[in-house]
């Protein structure tokens, strides 16, 4: 599986505490849900545990949702291809600092 | 005596040892192709005022004001903040003295924050600030690179940093 069991077991618990609960509130205006996390789990458990084939195609397809979640924007500025050029450049190199 | 430089050092080390949200962003420069090597990416100073540090792109270095940081928790916040910068100018095209929009994106994704930050560091009328705020709030509030998430505490950072050395096992399992 993409993660250990585990993960999505404590994933779930950090989910439904009373903190994340209140931060989700504020940044959101909703509270968070979490059941998604608890089905993972279980299907995490059949998939080791039975090799069961759908419960590994319903784990892979909720984290393949969870992924084109995260991609679904904009982004303000041009990625990179490459790292800037001057990164690792020795100090005495670069322009001098003001003080 | 302990000078300030020395107490920046130690407490800039600390920071990068158990922070979960800074070796979360070192792991993942690293992997960006920026890796951070402290004795040339990071350099304690006394500053002006009440800053606490500042990234400076010429040099790529992060700057901390030993002078103004006198608690390992202040260190970490600030070391996480700039590694922030430092990450967002690794990975992207940042514009950071002619394009607004990219200053806000940048700076932390909680309105009022990110207000402030505009604010202090170039001098635009505070509407203007506000326009910018917000049109740029969706796009970047939901752009979490590297952490996956908005940690809003110090167990999402290490969830966070979990799920992203673990990454590989992720990607390939998919």
């Amino acid at each position: 599986p993409p993660r250990a069991c585990d993960n999505y077991w404590e994933e779930f618990k950090h989910c439904v505490s009373w903190g994340n609960g209140f931060h989700h509130y504020y940044t959101y205006g909703t509270v968070p849900s979490c059941q998604q996390w608890k089905n993972d789990y279980n299907d995490c458990r059949e998939w080791e545990e039975r090799r069961s084939a759908e419960a590994k195609e319903a784990l892979l397809k909720s984290e393949r949702d969870r992924v084109a979640e995260q991609g679904n924007f904009t982004p303000v500025w041009e990625l990179r291809k490459e790292p800037p050029g001057d990164w690792h450049l020795p100090l005495n190199q670069e322009k001098p600092q003001d003080s | 005596m302990f000078t300030s430089q020395f107490k920046c050092e130690i407490m800039l080390k600390l920071a990068m040892q158990t922070s979960p949200y800074a070796k979360l962003l070192l792991s993942a420069m690293n992997s960006s192709g920026c890796k951070v090597i402290r004795d040339r990416h990071f350099a304690c100073e006394d500053c002006d005022g009440s800053v606490s540090g500042g990234f400076d792109v010429a040099s790529s270095q992060i700057v901390l004001c030993q002078n103004n940081i006198h608690q390992q928790s202040h260190m970490n916040r600030v070391v996480t903040h700039e590694l922030i910068h430092a990450f967002d100018h690794c990975r992207a095209h940042v514009d950071w003295f002619n394009n607004l929009r990219h200053l806000a994106c940048s700076e932390e994704c909680v309105r009022g924050r990110a207000l402030r930050s505009i604010l202090a560091v170039r001098k635009i009328s505070a509407e203007e600030a506000q326009k910018i705020v917000d049109e740029v709030f969706d796009s970047c509030s939901n752009d979490h690179a590297p952490f996956g998430r908005i940690p809003h505490g110090s167990k999402d950072a290490e969830f966070a940093y979990r799920d992203h050395e673990s990454r590989d096992r992720y990607n390939t399992n998919l």
